[in-house]
């Protein structure tokens, strides 16, 4: 976005978020503030709305902050910026029953991409986003980007063509599924020998809100603990299958893995076949929980009874 | 002696010959010390590598005794001994401190750790003075120097301007007598047209662009277990485990063991501070069970209980956590603000 567009809205957000906050409307504001490195934003939680010229809005806010509505709920009503990402994983916990509607209070905001502040070029979750402005909200803070739903046609100003369309985020699994089970066996064994096991995937992702995480029912002892490739495909396996249907794509679990797993080819895998098997609807674009698997039917199929 | 970057490959490969040599290289689009063979590229440009050297001596799973009963019924325990002999080439200074650090853990007030012990025991450390701090290295923060790195058996400094042929030259310096001893295998690659007083290695005067202070940050935070910067700090932490994975000098660990019928093998892994199960006691209680508890306890560890038992500081200012921090939960920052706190000390 250019620097008057981040600029306007950084000052609408500052504005609205002290007014929330000095009104008592929220406890909090859930947004982003300048870091320490050139361009870098990290989360930020206000609560004193003289505090709210903190907030910054601009092509850097690398974090999809949705999660942190639950951490920060019980001091009262959380006002949350959302773009797209942000938005759906609102809907998702909402949808996963983690949250309520009214526990939170969404600060639109539009979105052309977000870019890594080292180099400057659009992050891949943001290339393969396929829904760029809040998806609900309670107030927009500026005008939706021209990108409406098609991510191509996104805001000029934020690299176009490094966006891709809605159907080719299935690029890279398609590319897999073509290859030999060896030949893929082989870039799978390689990305999971590589995995530290930090769990950086699980605790950046708005559908991972499992009280207890299977991975630590020592007892239950599902997940070893040792750091070897069974037990690391183990893990990154049943992460993915756990998320199953509710994968709002968001790509914020592959932005935080500190070592490069692709983990968007595993989460699309499930997207695309559960487009193709059940036609299912994108996840999170409502707080209805539409999921293709997690939702009973009556006039679901039986076939196999 | 002085050695060009040019014989670097040949050398590689004859000390591979009697040991294993680690080198920093990117492996699978990750950059870690990586086993070297006449198949890998070492990348002596990389300021650190996203992995720490820390698992050659204390890898994230180390098997420690294997148990059983035999055929007769006889119940056996059997050490599993896997230390080999090691060189790590071409580390970081800070990376030498951090291995300081473990050999304060894991050798000394009386507390030998003998897996440890074993591969300490046969590693030994090239180091490669730094040039080019990276933007998150801190290290003279910290008390180091990125030219310097007092504990490494062998200490290889860039020399001056590469030469004529564009060949970059290292001064090679013992540092210890069992630097002095490896050296002899050196001998034939050293360049002898030219010697070490031609040469001006790198200076002190290489110094990190990030920089904190540390005056009175241990001090402080004595006072500050219950200061409100730590409810406030975390907020945004996820408490995924990768500062600590990533971190050189953190040491934590969990023993586990797997049983199938009549044998088991027992063995520790790396754990994290930052996960809930790392304190949790047998009946369920947990005594660090809140967020806010954990960061304090990771970054009191690092900058107050450390200094305080062993007289130096946990962080070694390389910046890896600050790199790789999802949230940028940035200890550089942390460290500003306790320098900024009302605290009395
Ligand atoms: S974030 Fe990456 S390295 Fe960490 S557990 Fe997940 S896949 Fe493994
Ligand atoms: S699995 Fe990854 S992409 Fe999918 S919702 Fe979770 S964090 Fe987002
Ligand atoms: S890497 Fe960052 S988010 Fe993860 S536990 Fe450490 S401080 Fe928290
Ligand atoms: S705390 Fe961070 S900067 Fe300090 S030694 Fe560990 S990883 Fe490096």
């Amino acid at each position: 976005m250019s620097l008057s567009t981040a600029e306007a809205l950084t000052d609408a957000l500052r504005e609205e978020a002290r007014r929330l906050l000095a009104e008592g409307t929220v406890a909090v504001v859930v947004g982003w503030e300048a870091g320490r490195f050139p361009n870098q934003t990290t989360p930020a939680f206000i609560s004193d709305p003289e505090q709210a010229q903190r907030l910054v809005y601009g092509d850097y806010c690398v974090n999809t902050l949705a999660k942190y509505a639950l951490g920060e709920k019980a001091a009262g009503k959380v006002a949350v910026c959302v773009r797209g990402c942000d938005s759906r994983g609102i809907n998702r916990m909402i949808a996963d029953n983690q949250l309520l509607r009214d526990e939170v209070y969404l600060l639109g905001l539009p979105c052309s991409g977000m870019k890594d502040p080292a180099t400057g070029s659009l992050l891949m979750k943001c290339r393969t986003c396929t829904e760029h402005d809040a998806v609900t909200y309670d107030v927009l803070l500026g005008p939706a980007t021209a990108a409406g739903h098609d991510g191509a046609s996104a805001d000029s100003s934020a690299g176009d063509s490094e966006h891709v369309s809605d159907e080719q985020r299935f690029t890279a699994v398609l590319g897999i599924e073509e290859m030999a089970p060896e030949k893929r066996r082989a870039l799978f064994d390689a990305a999971f020998n590589k995995c530290i096991r930090c769990y950086a995937c699980r605790k950046s992702c708005p559908c991972c809100t499992c009280r207890e995480c299977f991975v630590d029912q020592l007892r239950a002892g599902w997940q070893g603990k040792q750091n070897n490739l069974a037990e690391n495909r183990f893990y990154n396996i049943t992460r993915v299958f756990h998320i199953g249907d509710r994968c709002i794509e968001c790509g914020e679990c592959e932005r935080a893995c500190p070592m490069g797993l692709p983990l968007m080819a595993l989460n699309r895998k499930m997207v695309k076949d559960l487009k193709s098997l059940f036609n299912a609807d994108d996840a999170g674009m409502t707080e209805e929980n539409s999921a293709a698997l997690g939702r009973y039917d009556l006039g679901d199929l039986e076939e196999f009874m | 002696m002085i050695l060009r970057h040019s014989s670097l490959e040949g050398l590689l490969s004859t000390l591979s010959t009697g040991a294993r040599v680690y080198v920093p290289a990117k492996a699978d689009g990750v950059t870690k010390f990586v086993l070297y063979s006449s198949s890998v590229r070492p990348d002596f440009s990389i300021t650190n590598t996203t992995m720490p050297p820390k698992d050659l001596l204390f890898p994230q799973t180390q098997h420690m005794y294997r148990y059983g009963t035999d055929a007769e019924g006889v119940p056996y325990v059997e050490p599993v001994h896997d230390a080999d002999d090691v060189i790590v080439f071409g580390m970081r200074p800070c990376d030498v401190r951090s291995i300081e650090c473990m050999d304060d853990v894991f050798l000394t007030k009386g507390f030998v750790d003998v897996s440890y012990q074993a591969k300490r025991e046969r590693l030994l450390m090239v180091a490669m003075a730094c040039t080019a701090p990276a933007p998150t290295c801190f290290c003279n923060s910290m008390g180091l120097c990125p030219t310097a790195a007092p504990l490494a058996d062998i200490l290889l400094r860039p020399a001056g301007a590469t030469d004529a042929s564009g060949d970059t030259a290292y001064l090679v310096e013992a540092q210890s007598e069992k630097g002095q001893a490896a050296l002899a295998q050196w001998e034939s690659y050293k360049a002898t047209d030219t010697s070490d007083a031609d040469f001006e290695p790198v200076s002190a005067a290489v110094s990190c662009s990030l920089k904190v202070s540390m005056v009175g940050v241990k001090d402080k935070l004595e006072a500050m277990f219950d200061h409100p910067i730590w409810e406030q700090l975390s907020k945004k932490c996820i408490t995924c485990g990768t500062c600590t994975f990533v971190c050189p000098t953190c040491h934590c660990f969990d023993i586990s063991q797997e049983n199938r019928l009549s044998e088991g093998t027992r063995f520790r892994c790396w754990d994290s501070c930052m996960f809930t199960a790392y304190t949790e006691m047998a009946g369920g209680h947990n005594p660090r069970a809140s967020k806010s508890a954990r960061v304090r306890q990771r970054f009191m560890h690092k900058l107050c209980f450390f200094e305080q038992r062993y007289g130096k500081t946990l962080c070694v200012g390389c910046g890896r956590c600050v790199e790789k921090c999802p949230v940028a939960l940035d200890i550089t920052c942390l460290i500003d603000q306790i320098g900024a706190a009302d605290v009395a000390y």
